[in-house]
């Protein structure tokens, strides 16, 4: 067995002794919520980012026993040695009421499965069954002789089980309230120890009843008869104080006053892992999503046990039984809060979405697995394979509850499915209780909130402080959770809340010559879910798949139907693009995603297409460059750019993997040309915090190169980028001539560009001619742009003794005279250009043959054609003149025409700017 | 020790070795946009908001004074770091912690004009001031043992420690070299700083003003 050491953190400073701590998670596993009968707060930590400060509720004058969470995760119950039981909302943690006292310390609580019904028990005699909805005390279950220190109430809603410190467990069917069963000294009696109270826990089906047994083991009970079943007895030397089925029911985690902790198949009925810890663990909760168990021992530390189940075996959370109810949602009274939850977007949202659609698959899976495809309810039980001695009364349950089950199975299925990811504003940071959070972060500046208890606080802040324009803070009684900033205003919205609460979109400018020019919009059964801003238009997109387009003076403009659920949207100056979902995602978890540019002041759709995302990531930034390219950054750290080569494409510029030291995430802002700005954040953060200010980086763009043979990813990288900007700036270029405007700064960058590209060309061909990739140099000197780069190439073959290939260049140097002469002296008749073309090709094969036998008025033309070449083959270097050449030009000398040629020479070269008109005439 | 207001024995008041401190760059957060400075010692820049940028010490306090830019503290400057050289200082007898030559008129001007950049400033300041106060007790003591030799060598001095100790030196080692050659008196008042040039080897930089 492997030795796995888990880590525990002090959560609860308590006296030195022992003392009774409490363990819970809530329902998506976002949050840890623990408390220690020694301390009166409660600490509710996030896991996920155990950075961020626990948040800590004191309300409780003593020590809390029990906590429980309702099922659907937005009520806290707390009970405490004060004799107060308290209600939380949740996860914020707003004390709520007090919704009952005993006269004695609590030490169990407990929510029955729809949340309506708190039971709560102490030290008192009777258990209190309390309605959550008002509080109402709706019966009190008498019939324990001791303090009752365990509850658990069935999950189908029929029984409640509660056992006490000397051992009895009473079954109480809820409907009548009377004592159904009673088993007397089954359990351990833990006398008046407070540090270990006795637990008794229902598997998730609902079927057995777990109860620590009197011979350091666990005892299984059967739900209807409470018949004796089976025991999990193995290594623990002491009585179990504690203990837990994982969420489908194939596992249990049983602590004891041995220190140990083990993990038990229950089918098996064999533990299969187990863990020894310095003190006594007193509470456990499995993670109800994934493979870990969280727990806690009696000095208040709590730590979580990554993957307690062997990866060989089914996860902990797999194939949850449909008996769990989750559905209805019980918890009336904390209704609004709810509302609230699933519209500012945790999970259950999208998860509600497509809850309907996605029904078939899952059946199907469920079904596969268990491999009877008769009945679903059977299946369930199938699984569970238990001892034949429990299967009798199952077939009572009545059909309604059937297809309940069988929603609610497919429900907790869907934790496991990918999920269609969220709308959400670049450049946003999620919520965090007590600290500011940015709405919105860009190039310019940024939009932070925080919340006090009945409004936000706003801040716009500017980069630049020397040229922003300053604005006041601002006090935010709408609660907005999306913001957009330009350097002409913001904009803010905020989700649906509450049941009257509407979704408002407040456009707010920063300089306007009138008074008063801010502006709202409400928007009744319809909630924003992006926004976006640009240069004199203000867009929104709701839940309803309506983009709307305001003016910035606040005109409803346009209203468009988009094709799916929004993912995000950005504008820039005219342009607004919009990601949207074009269906759920695919099995393998990839988001199918579509984007669309629109250019609001021409109303027209310059292009639309796929949002291409690497495989199994997600959207993290979408905006434009400086320049105004749209640009991508999914959550595997690719930036891609659009391009409008081929027609439009996404081209991937940078990885964050490649150049990713460890422990860094990059949080990404903006980018220009060249460099992608971000902020680096240290591992396990992926985004900044408010303060300190996040200061950027600059990164440098790449393209995820192959591995060439050449060994110069530097360059070949430089050659892309520069390849990318010149087209983007020749677009450009096109574009603006188009309108009439003036180019020359462009044509200056292009040019600019164009020698850097000459340059990063020359580097490479030097690296090919090295690296003998002659093919690949003659490639790159037909792509110089500069007749004095392709002359300096030659000399460069020349001077690394590749005679072929600086021929081959000369060649290349030659056509590229030829045409360019040709084109660029305006002839008179545009038939010359050929000839002159066939020429300069009749040149090239004669060039190695002597021609003294042509007449002296024949031979000028290509006798300035040479000597030009020979000149710059003097002026460029060596032994250009050693070959052929060479030759040719003393045949030339030593012939009959030697003097003629010679003036004819000095003559051209006189006249050489005008040379092809010469030639042309001589001919 | 010697008094630095006597330019017969000092050679360099406090505020000159500051000025000379004043060319170390170190990194500034600008909040405005300004294109690059051309200097003679360099170009610096090109300022764009909340992006890092490297300059001479003088410009970022003037940009600091301004409220044109936040100064990030340089990498020594962290508690963590200077609780380290504090106790080596503390630790080793004989020899100095690696500190960057001229820490104590950085940290001297940081505090003084960036406190709102550094975090844990008190922190900070009681260290730098700590670390110095072992340090110049060090040299002190070191100097006790200085007997007849012609040149002495101690690495990791900080400009300001060498300035306070230079004319000290410099004038008990021509002495020892007046002893040991009574035939050739060299003009001690005349040239205090000449010949010795005591521990670092960084070049002197001439003033710019």
């Amino acid at each position: 067995m492997k030795i796995k050491s888990v880590k525990l953190r002090e959560a609860h400073k308590g006296s030195s002794n022992a003392s009774f701590c409490s363990i819970s998670w809530d329902l998506h596993a976002h949050h840890l919520v623990t408390a220690s009968s020694s301390e009166p707060s409660i600490s509710i930590h996030d896991p996920l980012l155990p950075s961020n400060p626990t948040r800590v509720l004191r309300h409780h004058r003593d020590g809390v026993t029990a906590l429980a969470l309702s099922p659907n995760s937005t009520c806290l119950a707390s009970g405490s040695i004060d004799h107060s039981v308290k209600l939380y909302k949740f996860p914020g943690g707003e004390f709520e009421t007090n919704i009952t006292r005993f006269t004695l310390p609590i030490r169990a609580l407990a929510f029955n499965k729809s949340g309506s019904m708190l039971a709560a028990a102490g030290d008192d005699e009777g258990i209190k069954l309390i309605n959550t909805i008002d509080g109402s005390i709706s019966r009190v279950l008498k019939g324990h002789r001791g303090p009752v220190t365990g509850l658990a109430f069935d999950p189908n809603g029929e029984y409640l089980a509660s056992i006490d410190s000397i051992g009895t467990v009473i079954y109480w069917e809820l409907q009548s309230g009377r004592t159904l069963y009673t088993l007397k000294g089954v359990a351990p009696d833990i006398g008046s120890d407070t540090s270990t109270l006795n637990a008794l826990s229902w598997s998730p089906d609902g079927e057995t009843l777990a109860v620590p047994g009197l011979k350091n083991d666990v005892v299984m009970y059967d739900r209807d008869t409470a018949e004796k079943l089976f025991t999990l007895r193995g290594d623990h030397t002491q009585p179990i104080c504690f203990l837990s089925w994982s969420p489908n029911g194939k596992y249990m985690a049983t602590s004891s006053l041995d220190k140990q902790v083990l993990i038990w198949d229950v089918n098996r009925k064999q533990d299969i892992d187990r863990q020894k810890f310095d003190d006594r663990i007193c509470s456990m909760a499995w993670k109800p999503i994934g493979n870990a168990l969280a727990v806690i021992d009696v000095m208040g530390k709590y730590g979580l046990w990554e993957s307690v189940v062997p990866f060989s075996m089914k996860s902990p959370t797999e194939d949850i039984p449909s008996s769990r109810s989750k559905n209805n949602n019980g918890l009336l009274f904390f209704d609004e809060e709810d509302q609230e939850l699933s519209m500012s977007g945790s999970l259950s949202d999208l998860g509600e979405d497509n809850h309907g659609e996605s029904e078939p698959p899952s059946r199907k899976r469920l079904r596969k697995q268990s491999a009877i495809d008769d009945d679903q309810h059977e299946d369930v039980y199938d699984e569970l394979s238990f001892p034949k001695t429990e299967s009798r009364k199952k077939v009572h349950r009545g059909d309604k509850e059937n297809s309940d089950k069988q929603k609610d199975g497919l429900r907790s299925m869907m934790a496991f499915r990918p999920k269609m990811q969220e709308a959400f504003q670049p450049g946003s940071t999620p919520p965090q209780p007590g600290k500011r959070h940015f709405l919105c972060y860009n190039m310019l500046g940024s939009i932070t909130t925080i919340k006090h208890d009945e409004y936000s606080h706003i801040e716009i802040d500017f980069h630049d402080t020397s040229t922003g324009p300053r604005v006041p803070p601002m006090t935010d009684h709408y609660g907005f959770t999306m913001a957009s900033l330009n350097e002409n205003g913001s904009v803010f919205a905020n989700p649906c809340k509450g049941e009257k609460g509407m979704s408002t979109l407040m456009y707010r400018p920063f300089s306007s010559w009138a008074n008063n020019s801010e502006w709202y919009m409400r928007f009744e059964d319809e909630e924003v879910r992006a926004v976006a801003l640009g240069a004199t238009w203000v867009a929104a997109i709701t839940s309803l798949n309506f983009l709307r387009i305001f003016t910035d003076g606040g005109l409803q403009k346009h209203i468009l139907s988009l094709n799916g659920p929004v993912v995000t949207a950005v504008g820039f100056k005219d342009e607004l693009a919009v990601v949207t979902h074009v269906s759920d995602c695919l099995p393998s978890n990839e988001q199918m995603l579509e984007f669309r540019i629109f250019n609001i002041s021409k109303g027209t759709q310059p292009f639309k297409g796929r949002l291409p995302l690497t495989p199994g990531s997600y959207l993290t930034w979408f905006g434009f460059s400086e320049e105004g390219q749209l640009s991508s950054y999914d959550s595997k750290g690719v930036l891609r750019v659009f391009t409008s080569q081929y027609g439009g494409n996404w081209l991937p510029l940078f990885s964050s993997s490649k150049e990713r030291k460890s422990g860094e995430n990059y949080w990404v802002v903006g980018l220009n040309a060249s460099k992608l700005f971000c902020v680096v954040c240290k591992n396990p953060d992926s985004f900044p915090q408010v303060l300190p200010k996040p200061v950027l980086t600059l990164l440098n763009m790449s393209f995820p190169l192959a591995l060439s043979d050449l060994g110069e990813e530097a360059l070949e990288n430089e050659f892309m980028l520069n390849n990318l900007l010149l087209s983007q700036i020749q677009k450009r270029i096109e574009g603006m001539a188009g309108e009439g405007l003036d180019t020359t700064s462009l044509d200056d960058e292009a040019f600019d560009i164009e020698a850097a590209q000459d340059r990063c060309i020359f580097r490479l061909i030097a690296s090919c001619c090295n690296g003998d990739k002659l093919v690949r140099a003659i490639e790159l000197v037909k792509l110089l742009s500069v007749e004095k780069s392709v002359r300096g190439a030659i000399q460069l073959a020349t001077a690394l003794k590749l005679p072929i290939l600086a021929e081959r260049f000369n060649n290349i140097l030659e056509e590229r005279l030829g045409s360019k002469t040709g084109v660029s002296t305006s002839l008179p008749s545009s038939k010359h250009v050929p000839s002159i073309k066939a020429d300069t090709a009749t040149e090239r094969s004669e060039i190695s043959e002597p021609i003294i036998s042509s007449s002296s008025a024949k031979l000028s033309a290509p006798l300035f054609k040479r000597k030009a070449k020979s000149s710059d083959g003097v002026k460029f270097g060596k032994q250009k003149t050693d070959g052929d050449q060479t030759a040719n030009l003393e045949d030339r000398t030593a012939g009959p025409s030697h003097a003629n040629t010679v003036k004819e020479e000095k003559k051209l070269q006189v006249q050489r700017p005008s040379n092809p008109f010469l030639k042309s005439t001589v001919k | 020790m010697a008094g630095q207001s006597d330019p017969h024995i000092s050679l360099f008041s406090a505020e000159e070795v500051e000025f000379m401190a004043e060319d170390e760059l170190i990194e500034i957060v600008p909040n405005m946009r300004m294109d690059p400075l051309n200097f003679i010692c360099g170009d610096f820049g090109p300022f764009l908001p909340q992006i890092a940028t490297q300059v001479p010490l003088w410009l970022a306090v003037a940009l600091k004074k301004r409220g044109k830019c936040a100064i990030r503290p340089p990498q020594w400057m962290s508690v963590e770091n200077l609780t380290r050289v504090l106790e080596g200082e503390r630790d080793t007898q004989g020899a100095f912690q690696a500190l960057p030559f001229h820490y104590v008129e950085i940290s001297r001007l940081l505090f003084d004009h960036a406190r709102d950049d550094i975090p844990d400033m008190y922190m900070v300041r009681s260290l730098v001031e700590d670390i110095r106060d072992v340090r110049i007790h060090k040299v002190e003591t070191s100097l006790e043992k200085f007997s007849g030799t012609s040149a002495v060598k101690i690495p990791n001095l900080s400009a300001m420690e060498v300035n306070i100790i230079r004319p000290f030196v410099g004038r008990a080692l021509q002495a020892f070299y007046k002893h040991d050659n009574p035939e050739k008196i060299p003009d001690v008042d005349r040239a205090p700083s000449g010949h010795t040039r005591v521990a670092n080897n960084e070049p002197r930089r001439p003033l710019r003003r």
